[in-house]
């Protein structure tokens, strides 16, 4: 099944990866709005036993969500200086030149990192447990009222599912056209950024000329067997909303509220 | 050169829910000189198993020693190694990229150190070899070939860097018989040149038959047999472990010996099955 290995899925079977895609996907909708609201340290610590609860209900190796924050770690640092450095409000705390560091600078900078950070691993908890396929059933199903008002949802559904079936293919491809072309001499990682980049060409090449006879085929095969995006088209895999999703649901709501509770110092924590 | 595999096993995407045992524990010898099928049931790991020769996966567990070189050392001239090397693969034309044929099978020799004039006669030498008129082909864009062009310009490609050794997965995949013969023709062509040993991955037991003197049998990653195609095919026992196919000639013969025709022998091809059936007198005109 290498299929399925794209993008992140990893399947564990647990309860999480048996939720409805529908929900899962609004309940991460939920938990990034959320995120952005935190602002209180309190908050984020109830935000990030959320996520290892779910990591660990999910049976996601806890090793694994952490590396997907690797992708971002540049973005994270870069928005964190420029914001350190950008905001001056309050005790400035040191200065050179024109560089400054006060307390309020400090603090958008954390607030930022750590909001970037919780917004990734809840992200790629969702696509570590939903295949991108019950992802894609899922946006279409939750696209249901644009096609009121005559958006092809089908069409930017199916388009999509195809895409995202494409990509490990394609990944497979470049993995044997790399194979072949390295088994003539080619090196792929030696030389500068140039040279490497030229380097690649006898692999984009073939793999664009593969890329377009397969959309050619798959366009024959969709035709040959009268595949129209017809309304009312029924789904070999039906989603079923199940005692699971309620549970979840619950537990995101009372745990959403426990953080805009802390979040505006409800208790009087501090 | 020899080629010496001793306890390999390869794992795929390990210590992951994806993990799949490609190579479990294969040991044989290949020696100079040998034409050797590789065969097995799809996904028995021959194509992973050929892709360890030149050093395209690295070893992880195991040895392989290919002449001097010691695939399973840390330190490895690849281009030296794939130079000597040559791998083929499945459905090769889909490896073709260049503006013109002769860039495109001149990319090896360059690749390997060669000048531009010394790559340009070993391409000119490899096109014609495979029976492609140089003149009239090399300027062309490989893309506008006939499917047949493709896989001999691809196959150039591979023999214009003059590997010792010729590893072919599955070289006449998708093919008509006549094509076919004209590949596996020229490879015994090319062994009595430079190519000193061929590892021949393929699914018609025909061709191991015709062209093989050894057979390596792998089944569910493991290695079953390591024989040659006479006593593989002519024992039925092994034959039905394995769920091959057996050659025409195989099969005519065990047809007829149903029916109370016994041949004694093994014939291999059809041109030996006559020979047998006419009790192994030359024809009479
Ligand atoms: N890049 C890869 N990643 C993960 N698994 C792989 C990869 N390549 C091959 N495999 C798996 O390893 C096993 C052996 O594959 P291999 O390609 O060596 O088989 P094969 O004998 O060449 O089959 P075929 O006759 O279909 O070409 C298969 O189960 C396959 O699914
Ligand atoms: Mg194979």
């Amino acid at each position: 099944m290498r299929e399925v290995s794209f993008g992140q899925y990893y399947p564990s079977g647990s309860k999480v990866h048996a939720l409805d895609a529908r929900v899962k996907l609004l309940l991460t909708i939920a938990f990034i709005v959320m995120v952005f609201l935190v602002k209180s340290l309190y908050a984020y610590i109830a935000v990030a036993a959320f996520i290892l609860l779910v990591t660990l209900v999910s049976r996601v190796p806890v090793l694994k969500v952490l590396k997907s924050i690797k992708a971002i770690i540049f973005i994270v640092i870069i928005m964190s200086l420029i914001n350190l450095f950008a905001n001056a409000e309050g005790k400035v705390l040191w200065s050179w030149w024109i560089l400054t560091i006060s307390e309020g600078g400090i603090i958008t900078a954390i607030n930022l990192a750590l909001r970037l950070i919780f917004l990734v691993m809840g992200t790629s908890l969702l696509t570590y447990t939903t295949t991108p396929m019950e992802l894609t059933d899922g946006m279409e199903s939750l696209m249901y009222p644009l096609k009121l008002i005559k958006v092809p949802t089908h069409d930017i559904a199916i388009i999509m599912s195809i895409a995202l079936r494409f990509i490990p293919i394609l990944m497979e491809e470049v993995d044997k056209i790399m194979m072949a072309q390295k088994a003539r001499g080619a090196c792929f990682d030696r030389g500068g950024v140039l040279k490497r980049a030229k380097a690649l060409l006898p692999v984009l090449i073939p793999l664009f000329v593969s890329a377009f006879r397969r959309a050619d085929e798959l366009a024959l095969a969709l035709d040959a067997r009268c595949y129209n995006a017809t309304p009312n088209r029924t789904k070999y895999k039906q989603a079923k909303l199940g005692w699971g999703d309620l549970v979840a649901t619950l537990v995101t709501g009372v745990f959403i509220t426990l953080v805009v509770a802390v979040n505006n110092n409800f208790w009087g924590l501090y | 050169m020899q080629i010496k595999v001793e306890n390999l096993k390869y794992t795929y995407s390990p210590k992951t829910p994806f993990e799949k045992v490609a190579l479990d524990d294969i040991s044989f010898t290949i020696n100079d000189g040998d034409t050797i099928g590789i065969i097995g049931s799809t996904g028995s790991g021959k194509s992973t198993l050929c892709q360890h020769f030149n050093a395209l996966i690295r070893i992880s567990h195991g040895k392989i020693y290919v002449g001097e070189w010691e695939l399973h050392a840390k330190k490895l001239n690849l281009g030296a190694l794939r130079q000597a090397v040559g791998m083929l693969f499945q459905y090769p034309e889909y490896q073709l990229f260049a503006d013109t044929v002769k860039e495109d099978v001149a990319f090896g020799p360059i690749n390997f150190g060669k000048s531009k004039e010394d790559a340009d006669i070993l391409a000119r030498y490899a096109l014609e070899l495979v029976g492609l008129d140089y003149d009239e082909i090399k300027d062309k864009s490989p893309f506008e070939l006939s499917g047949g062009q493709k896989r001999r310009t691809a196959i150039a490609g591979i023999i214009a860097s003059r590997p010792e050794v010729l590893v072919l997965d599955e070289p006449t995949a998708g093919l008509d018989p006549q094509g076919k013969k004209e590949i596996l023709d020229l490879v015994t062509e090319l062994k009595k040149s430079y190519v000193k040993t061929v590892i021949m991955i393929s699914h018609n037991m025909d061709e191991i038959a015709e062209y093989c003197n050894r057979v390596i049998v792998l089944n569910d990653s493991k290695l079953l047999y390591d024989t040659t195609p006479r006593e593989l095919f002519s024992d039925k026992e092994k034959l039905s472990l394995t769920g091959l196919e057996v050659p025409h000639a195989v099969r005519v013969k065990n047809l007829l010996e149903a029916r109370g025709i016994v041949l004694q022998g093994t014939p291999l091809t059809s041109k030996e099955f006559v020979e047998l059936f006419k009790g192994g007198a030359p024809c009479a005109k």
